[in-house]
């Protein structure tokens, strides 16, 4: 095996893949701008519809209820603290509610002043339509202006009788948040992202795979490779290197795809809410333990894919197997993309996936195990050993090389 | 003469199955020597183990004095290989890029490669689409420029394997004129087909592979003139099979000359 044939196959499979439309839009275009595009549409509409149904709240009065002094009661007093709901004056409420023109109907029992002025309970009724969103969303608004309003009247009525208020709360409960880091909101971050990097990584270097042995065996190219001069070794590790680096351009690709997401518009990292960065700090050298992790997954599933596409007996059996790659690889994914931070155990350290997701959210989780990451990077250099030798034992069988 | 190629007693097995079985032959610098056999004979077979693709189940073969077991990079370094059917280059890279790929890895400077496309562009007549990619080529381009890309090294072994099947006339007359001319510059070829007429007019020496067997070796002359006649009359209704045949020797060198040097 020499460096200098190695080189060569290197340089000579980027050149040819560089130029591969198939492999540029699935391993860098498509990566690129999948995440900002899904979360920027699905994003955009979900804060165009909270607006929706928090802005112009319209309700009415019941057609019984609906009086001079009701509706002054209710604009003046119990709407009045929130300026989004808006009263309607219609004469039939029922049909308004149907035609969507008002979200829900306030009715006020009949004899409400003299109960109100007589320090007795009132009864209010809010009728709304719980098959839309909006109608059942501005009843819980309005149910809380009332609530708001309510109070604001036992208030009166203690002071009344003079009395402190304060007697209504005879004990006050406050929260300490203890979790380090004083984190944001980046449970989607914490969730997605450690996720993300694993999966991108263990398939990123498919598309690569196939073509460089798989594809090269349909296209009649790989047997004049094999009869030059450099031994199988170097030609393995020339393909074997380039597909780790396709490997990484994809998670590259996200990466920068992402962070050009987040400059034009940060909600494009999650979906419409707030991506909580502010909170996070990163440990440099659990970090770089991290990216060593990482890239020894790139190159155990590097060793995995030209293993399955020299096996394969052409270039569609070797994307089938592929497939099934995929689907192995998200399962031990999966598994741990719930899981949080505070709950890892060392198993999932030593498994391939499972350790690069687990020291991703370790790291963003900010509760750093030097044992565990260490742990993880020792296994993962056994995988990358292993797949590698298994790939390299495939190139120098005959029976694999040479199908008829 | 110069023995290039001395191939004895070579066998290949698959599982029990021997594809080749038991074949010697040598071949003189400058020669052509064609491996005439029908379909599943073990021409591919022993020319993959001339080029170190596969590994002999038992003998042993030298090319240009180096073992193709012990040396084998040594060996592809000395060889050039043409198959038949597809051209086998690479549709993304250039004619340029592919002559200079096989010219690297097969140890070539940068120089060196720069100056030898710019001789086999000429020789070929590509010099229009040297620097278009192999995907955008006729089928005759693509001929020339895997013919170019065989030599780009200068071995002084050429192995072509059914270089013509699937070809139309016009092409086929081309790999045999690339032939004459790989001899005319010296070079040492073995040649494997399936055609009595092509290996006649090329063949300096003929081997006829059956079963896995070398059942005939000779000039062609020789073949003609002796027992062997039998053989070409029934070359495509059957085979006559000379048990004793299993070793075949340069024309001016008889078997009982002794082991090898
Ligand atoms: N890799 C292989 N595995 C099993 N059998 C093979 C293999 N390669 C060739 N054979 C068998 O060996 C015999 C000789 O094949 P081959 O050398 O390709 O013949 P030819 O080139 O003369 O047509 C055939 O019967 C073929 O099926
Ligand atoms: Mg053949």
């Amino acid at each position: 095996m020499k460096l200098k044939h190695v080189m060569i196959v290197l340089k000579k499979e980027i050149k040819d893949l560089i130029r591969d439309k198939r492999t540029i839009i699935s391993s860098i275009v498509l990566p690129m701008i999948l995440i900002p595009v899904v979360n920027i549409v699905m994003g955009g509409g979900i804060q165009k519809f909270e607006k929706e149904i928090n802005e112009n709240v319209t309700v009415a009065l019941s057609q019984s209820s609906n009086t001079a002094e009701a509706r002054e009661l209710v604009r003046d007093r119990i709407l009045s603290k929130n300026p989004n709901i808006v009263l309607v004056d219609t004469d039939d409420p029922v049909k308004a509610l149907e035609n969507n023109e008002i979200r829900c109907i306030i009715e006020l029992e009949s004899s409400y002043a003299e109960k109100l002025k007589e320090g007795m309970p009132i009864h209010i009724t809010l009728q709304y339509d719980e098959s839309k969103t909006k109608s059942q969303a501005a009843a819980d608004i309005v149910a809380w202006a009332v609530e708001e309003f309510s109070e604001e009247i036992i208030k009166e009525r203690i002071t009344s009788l003079g009395l402190d208020p304060a007697i209504l709360q005879p004990v006050n409960i406050e929260r300490v948040n203890v979790a380090p880091n004083e984190k944001g909101n980046n449970m989607m971050l914490e969730m997605m992202l450690p996720f993300m990097i694993a999966m991108l990584v263990a398939i990123g270097g498919i598309p690569a795979a196939t073509d460089l042995v798989a594809g090269e065996k349909e296209r009649n190219t790989f047997e004049p490779l094999l009869t030059t001069m450099p031994d199988r070794g170097s030609l393995l590790l020339g393909k074997y290197f380039a597909v780790t680096l396709f490997s990484f351009v994809s998670l590259i690709a996200i990466l920068a795809g992402l962070f050009i997401g987040y400059m034009v518009n940060p909600n494009s990292l999650t979906i419409g809410v707030d991506a909580g960065l502010e909170g996070i700090t990163l440990d440099p050298l659990a970090l770089i333990l991290a990216l060593l992790i990482t890239v020894a997954l790139g190159m155990t599933f590097s060793g995995i894919q030209i293993a399955l596409s020299t096996i394969a007996k052409s270039y569609k059996e070797a994307q089938t197997y592929m497939s099934f790659l995929i689907l192995a690889t998200m399962m031990p994914g999966y598994a741990t993309m719930f899981i949080q931070a505070t709950d890892l155990s060392p198993v999932m350290f030593t498994l391939p996936v499972m350790n690069t997701v687990a020291a991703f959210k370790m790291i963003l989780g900010g509760r750093i195990d030097y044992f565990n990451l260490v742990l993880a990077l020792v296994t993962s250099i056994v995988f990358v050993a292993l797949t590698l030798a298994f790939a390299a034992s495939l190139f120098k069988k005959e029976k694999v090389m040479f199908r008829n | 003469m110069e023995r290039m190629i001395e191939v004895t007693g070579l066998v290949k097995k698959f599982g029990d199955f021997a594809a080749v079985d038991n074949v010697s032959f040598s071949v003189a610098k400058g020669e052509i020597f064609g491996l005439l056999g029908e379909n599943g004979a073990g021409k591919t077979t022993t020319l993959r183990m001339l080029a170190t693709m596969l590994r002999p189940t038992a003998g042993r073969a030298f090319l240009k004095g180096y073992d193709t077991q012990k040396e084998p990079e040594k060996v592809r370094a000395q060889i050039g290989i043409l198959f038949g059917g597809e051209t086998g280059l690479y549709d993304r890279l250039t004619v340029a890029e592919n002559i200079a790929y096989f010219g690297e890895l097969n140890g070539m400077s940068k120089a060196a490669i720069r100056e030898r496309i710019r001789q086999l562009a000429q020789a070929f007549g590509m010099e229009d689409f040297i620097n278009k990619r192999a995907s955008r080529l006729s089928k005759g381009m693509k001929q020339k420029a895997a013919f170019a890309r065989s030599i780009v090294h200068d071995p002084d072994i050429m192995l072509f394997d059914e270089p013509t099947s699937g070809l139309d006339v016009t092409a086929a007359r081309d790999v045999h004129e690339f032939i004459l001319r790989c001899k005319s510059e010296g070079k040492t070829i073995v040649f494997s087909s399936h055609s009595m007429s092509e290996v006649e007019k090329l063949c300096d020496r003929i081997g006829i592979i059956h079963r896995g067997k070398l059942v005939e070796c000779g000039t062609v002359d020789e073949l003609k003139k002796n027992t062997v006649t039998m053989i070409w009359k029934n070359y495509l209704s059957g085979w006559w099979v000379r048990n004793e045949a299993e070793t075949c020797d340069d024309s001016t060198e008889k078997r009982d000359k002794g082991p090898d040097t």
